[in-house]
């Protein structure tokens, strides 16, 4: 992992970091490729991929429309809502 | 009434939910978590909620936007006997080190079996909904009132739909491996005191070691920060939760608002859950971690074929410093994280257990406690 690559991951994951903090991260990211050696030691050439720990419930339910939550509801919790719309900057000039 | 405290990781509707992070500062959910209506209807009275670090991956706490610890609020609640349990998140063991480090009791159920629903999402496929109490006996209690059906948890286990933890499915254990891992003098010495008591009880001891349980840490560090990466991805400053002053545009309003309300230990843990999950590194890392959860997943079944139980430690020692790390402190934990499996903590000390043992689990706590003696 370089400092070029990790801005990137920023960008991607919507974070801006400092200097010390990128330097720290940077310092977390080498001792996981370190621990990666415990993890390369072990063959699993021939080991599937475990996805779900144990088999799991298929969750099967009748396709009926249910309104769980009003408008009001929903956005309770919103930042900035505006007549009954979530809030953003303008998107276009 | 029997109280019960919650993670702040557990969706009510009547209290604010924060997942200890300042993005969810004062945040109410429209729903009560599944949890919270079966002890409700169990006759359990909620008495609050317990803070958490960070997405409760940190070791202990230490992370809570707010400052509290959960190690404060939660012992001292159990402590004092104010309380009959806290229900407790585990996504990367901290309610296990808490117990381990303050003498309490704590249940990491088996996978599937307590239903997620109404729960701050972080590793899904290995967070579990646990319970921690003064005794054995209180922590059966609780977990009794939480287990079981819950159709709107797409990841139960289907023998939860019948799974009853009153229905006593234990055998008295007989042989229980112990897992060789270094840890302080006073984690040793519980390790000891544990062995002394189960020998004492006629348990037959013997002594393992494994490269594979080892490289559960480094396994589940890669599974948990990829899924944490896409579950806070809903996070952005516009549905709800926190949004920064400081923006123009669409983009700045995005990043500033995650980049001031995410703590430094989860901001590291999604960029880390975002480069293992890259083009680049996803067959390397990614599908490496999920080769290995099934090697572990292995490992323990073939021990379980010759004990009835791992012991181990929960944690390396009985404090902490700014200088431990909850992603190097998880390898005790790691194990029954990744693979699903029940483990309780006890005396100090961490067993875990084949699948739906969690009864057979807390007997065996029993006896390490000395409870009922």
């Amino acid at each position: 992992m370089d400092k070029n690559t990790l801005l990137s991951l920023e960008k991607v994951n919507q974070l801006s970091l400092t200097d010390a903090q990128r330097d720290a991260v940077l310092a977390f990211f080498a001792k996981q490729e370190e621990d990666m050696a415990a993890l390369n030691a072990i063959d699993t050439s021939n080991v599937e991929r475990m996805v779900h720990v144990m088999p799991i419930l298929t969750v099967v339910r009748e396709d009926v429309e249910k309104k769980l939550f009003t408008r009001d509801e929903l956005q309770k919790g919103a930042p900035e809502t505006m007549d009954g719309y979530w809030q953003v900057p303008r998107l276009v000039e | 009434m029997k109280k019960i405290l919650l993670d702040d990781m557990i969706l009510t509707k009547d209290l604010p939910t924060a997942a200890g992070s300042k993005m969810l500062d004062g945040y109410m959910s429209l729903f009560d978590a599944t949890v919270v209506e079966k002890l409700t209807a169990a006759g359990f009275e909620i008495g609050g909620k317990v803070p958490v670090g960070e997405m409760a991956i940190d070791l202990v706490g230490e992370t809570c936007y707010a400052g509290a610890t959960h190690t404060a609020a939660a012992a001292k609640a159990l402590k004092n006997d104010t309380v009959s349990g806290v229900i407790a998140f585990d996504v990367n063991g901290a309610p296990r080190r808490v117990a381990a480090q303050n003498d309490l009791i704590f249940l990491k159920p088996t996978y599937g079996t307590v239903s997620r629903y109404g729960t701050v999402p972080v590793a899904c496929s290995g967070e579990t909904v646990g319970v921690m109490a003064n005794t054995v006996t209180d922590c059966r209690q609780v977990l009794t009132a939480i287990v079981g059906k819950d159709e709107r948890d797409g990841t139960m286990h289907a023998d939860a739909l019948t799974y009853d933890l009153a229905m006593d499915m234990a055998k008295p254990a007989k042989k229980v491996a112990i897992l060789k891992m270094a840890a302080d003098a006073e984690v040793t010495a519980k390790i000891e005191a544990a062995k002394a008591e189960m020998a004492a009880n006629g348990i037959e001891i013997t002594e393992i070691e494994s490269a594979e349980l080892m490289a559960a840490k480094t396994a589940w560090n890669i599974l948990m920060c990829a899924e944490l990466c896409n579950n806070v991805s809903r996070y952005d400053g516009i549905k709800y939760g926190y949004r920064t002053k400081n923006y123009k545009t669409i983009d700045e309003l995005y990043t500033n608002s995650r980049t001031e309300a995410f703590g430094d230990l989860l901001k590291t843990a999604i960029l880390f859950g975002s480069d293992v999950l890259s083009t680049k590194n996803y067959m390397a890392k990614y599908d490496k971690a999920l080769r290995i959860r099934r090697v572990i997943a292995e490992v323990f079944a073939k021990l379980f074929a010759n004990a009835d139980a791992v012991l181990m430690p929960a944690c390396s020692k009985m404090a902490y410093t700014d200088a431990d790390s909850a992603f190097e402190e998880n390898k005790y934990t790691a194990p029954a994280s990744i693979t699903g499996l029940p483990a309780v903590v006890a005396g100090g000390v961490q067993l875990i257990g084949p699948a739906f043992a969690d009864s057979a689990l807390l007997d065996l706590a029993k006896i390490l406690v000395k409870e009922g003696k």
